[in-house]
């Protein structure tokens, strides 16, 4: 029993990748989705008859399940996420595996639950062989269905089910596209779990709804318990378990002082932002998917500053048709309201995309990805070309251009979308106006900015990949995040840059990525002259208070003193003593750069 | 019985979302509706999802297709359409 309590008492600490953003301090809800435990049961023969029918029992109510994931996943994750559960549904329907399951049933006198195992494991087995690597990943939605038949069985409650307390943390091993589905977004505060990575389903729905997620934790799942005190924070990649008096009160103290911002959302509503001494500044949103339009609104953007297109494609990486495109967009722009949404073309290629393309280039991010792609697929650029023109006329739209190394590749896309403006012109299709921007996030790109800037109505400046091409390093890679210096002098120096060109040429700039969501960066970007941020919505709260309590005259200086800096170590210790010593209120120390361990 | 043979050409290849289509496209008709690897290697009741993705057809494969049954000539052209169509996919 001592031994219990002692363990019970030890903290224990678990690092992974933190996939969207947040700290919290909760209760552990365990959710099995791994292998269930199977066991044989041999039956009476007057038994069998009624182990069938249990069976369809289980299975009309699994079927029920899936028709409600269905249709809530098609209102809150978009339709090109909600077909999967119609496969979902047509396997459960599928008498390849319930004849099966039944044979085995009546003639083995197998209990159901063994009965679906062994049926399931004969298909499984096939898929295995697969050589495909997309066709036998389909195997894990035959594995999700027959798990789905298993709870039913076993009659559990489902998921959604469940009474979720107030502050329920989800740990799972993984969560399977329908349970993510499942959950009851309103009660779970954060998710963490053993397997994942930044693009898993669970960390693309996370992010979207503003749940602070942790992926990649081993073997997390196996050692906690539903009920245990548990940490998240995902800003350190870390999960806490059991923590101490002191570690619990130490994030509570943070969550209560920073972070708590998020469920005071909606405060100060939509008024213009503007800093101490005046200088409005542009909050907007960055949005991936359709889970994420409650948040733009909810959260105060004005507009969004980018739409990344490329999620409309299905998991598997199918092309959207005009159609779908036409009214994904339609919907993007309603949303936006009159401050528009600018719609980035597909940031196709390389680490985007995985599998029938990326595995032929040796070095993804430097291939043919972004506007390249689209140039050479030239049907793809013009299928999305008039979907977007076609719905600017719902409401105001503008394309960004992603990836340009090179004033042509502006040039040969403005080409064609001209081309599909006059051809629906001809066609006397209904299309609004748009204007045509240029991501900026490639070396050659900010040196020739002035240039550029005459061309294009407007600059994108995308700061992750802005970073990872200037610094040459690739950010999905732990051996190099040392390197990886949102900070470095030569970063700031191209933002400086940039921006001066669009001011220069009277076109406006907007810094989309991940600085301008974290408020001292923030801070540094519009003493550097940024007045237009945009970032994942449910950022905005908190870099709206913390820009609505600083003054531009003071953070140009600072900034000022940032570019002077030899290396990204001082830049940090610029920001910061100057931003911490300035503005405590709005500075503690977690929340500016850590220091580094002085050599 | 009518037969004809039909090309994958939609880039992911009979994949979940194409499958679920065929099948809810093969279902509406009474006719049997099969597919076969043209080496006869595998064959699949297109009526069914799990036996469909079985069949593994990426891209490039081509397959016979065979329908028998009372509506065998409107099932076997809704099916050649989905097939044509690359599945609603755009093509590149």
């Amino acid at each position: 029993m001592s031994e219990r309590v002692r363990h019970k008492g030890r903290e224990e600490r678990w690092r992974g990748l933190g996939v969207s953003d947040g700290i919290v301090v909760g209760r552990a809800l365990r959710i099995h989705n791994g292998t269930r435990q199977v066991y044989r049961a041999t039956l009476e023969e007057g038994d069998v008859e009624r182990e069938v029918r249990r069976l369809r029992a289980a299975v009309r109510l699994a079927r029920r399940q899936l028709l409600n994931i269905k249709s809530r996943a098609e209102t809150e994750l978009g339709i090109e996420h909600a077909y999967i559960f119609d496969a979902h549904l047509l396997m459960l329907e599928d008498h390849k595996l319930l004849d099966d399951v039944e044979n085995f049933i009546r003639t083995e006198h197998a209990n159901a639950e063994w009965a679906v195992k062994v049926a399931a494991d004969r298909i499984l087995a096939v898929y295995a062989e697969i050589k495909d690597d997309y066709l036998r990943e389909r195997g894990s939605d035959i594995e999700d269905v027959v798990q789905r038949i298993l709870v039913a069985l076993s009659g559990e409650p489902s998921l959604a089910l469940r009474n979720l307390t107030e502050d329920a943390v989800v740990i799972a091993e993984d969560l399977l596209p329908s349970a993510m589905a499942e959950l009851d977004f309103e009660h779970v505060r954060a998710i963490a779990t053993d397997a994942g990575g930044w693009t898993s389903h669970t960390a693309i729905i996370a992010r979207g709804l503003g749940i602070p997620a942790v992926v990649g934790l081993r073997d997390l799942h196996r050692r906690a318990r539903t009920g245990d005190e548990v940490v998240v924070d995902s800003y350190a990649g870390e999960v806490i378990l059991h923590p101490s008096e002191a570690t619990a009160e130490h994030y509570r103290y943070i969550v209560a002082s920073s972070s708590g911002a998020r469920y005071a959302a909606t405060e100060s509503g939509h008024d213009p932002l503007r800093t101490l001494d005046g200088r409005e500044i542009t909050l907007r949103a960055n949005v991936e998917l359709p889970a994420e339009y409650e948040g733009v609104r909810r959260f105060g953007a004005r507009g969004i500053g980018l739409f990344r297109s490329e999620f409309l494609l299905t998991q598997g990486g199918a092309m959207p048709t005009e159609a779908a495109q036409y009214k994904a967009y339609c919907e993007v722009a309603l949303l936006a309201g009159e401050d528009g949404a600018t719609v980035r073309l597909f940031d196709l290629g390389g680490d985007k995309m995985g599998g029938a393309y990326s595995e032929t280039e040796r070095n993804p991010a430097l291939g043919l990805r972004a506007i390249r792609f689209s140039l050479r697929h030239e049907e793809v650029l013009r299928t999305q070309a008039r979907a977007v023109l076609r719905a600017a006329a719902c409401g105001r739209l503008d394309i960004v251009l992603p990836m340009v190394s090179d004033i042509t590749d502006v040039r040969r896309a403005r080409r064609v979308i001209e081309e599909e403006r006059a051809r629906l012109e001809s066609e006397e299709k209904e299309f609004g106006a748009i204007r045509i921007g240029a991501m900026i996030e490639v070396p050659s790109a900010v040196l020739t900015a002035e240039k550029m800037a005459r061309e294009v109505d407007f600059f994108s400046l995308g700061t992750n990949d802005l970073v990872q091409y200037l610094l040459a390093v690739d950010r999905g890679n732990d051996e190099v995040a040392d390197w990886f210096r949102s900070l470095h002098p030569a970063v700031l120096h191209s933002i400086s840059r940039t921006l001066k060109a669009a001011e220069a040429a009277s076109i406006p700039a907007v810094v989309c990525g991940e600085m301008a969501s974290t408020p001292a960066y923030a801070v540094v970007l519009i003493g550097l002259g940024a007045t237009d941020l945009s970032m994942t919505a449910s950022f905005i709260p908190r870099v709206r208070r913390t820009i609505a309590g600083v003054r531009y005259d003071e953070a140009a200086p600072i900034a000022a003193e940032c570019l002077q800096c030899e290396a990204a170590d001082d830049v940090e210790e610029v920001v910061r003593e100057r931003l911490g010593a300035r503005w405590p209120h709005l500075f503690p120390a977690k929340t500016l750069p850590a220091q580094k361990n002085k050599e | 019985m009518v037969e004809q043979r039909v090309m994958i050409t939609n880039r992911l290849g009979l994949h979940a979302r194409a499958a679920a289509q065929l099948v809810r496209t093969a279902s509406c008709f009474e006719s049997v509706l099969r597919l076969e690897r043209i080496d006869g290697s595998a064959a699949a009741d297109a009526k069914s999802i799990l036996s469909v993705l079985m069949l593994a057809a990426a891209r490039g494969t081509e397959l016979r297709a065979t329908a028998e049954g009372a509506d065998e000539h409107e099932a076997m052209a809704a099916v050649c359409v989905l097939f044509e169509s690359g599945f609603g996919e755009s093509e590149q």
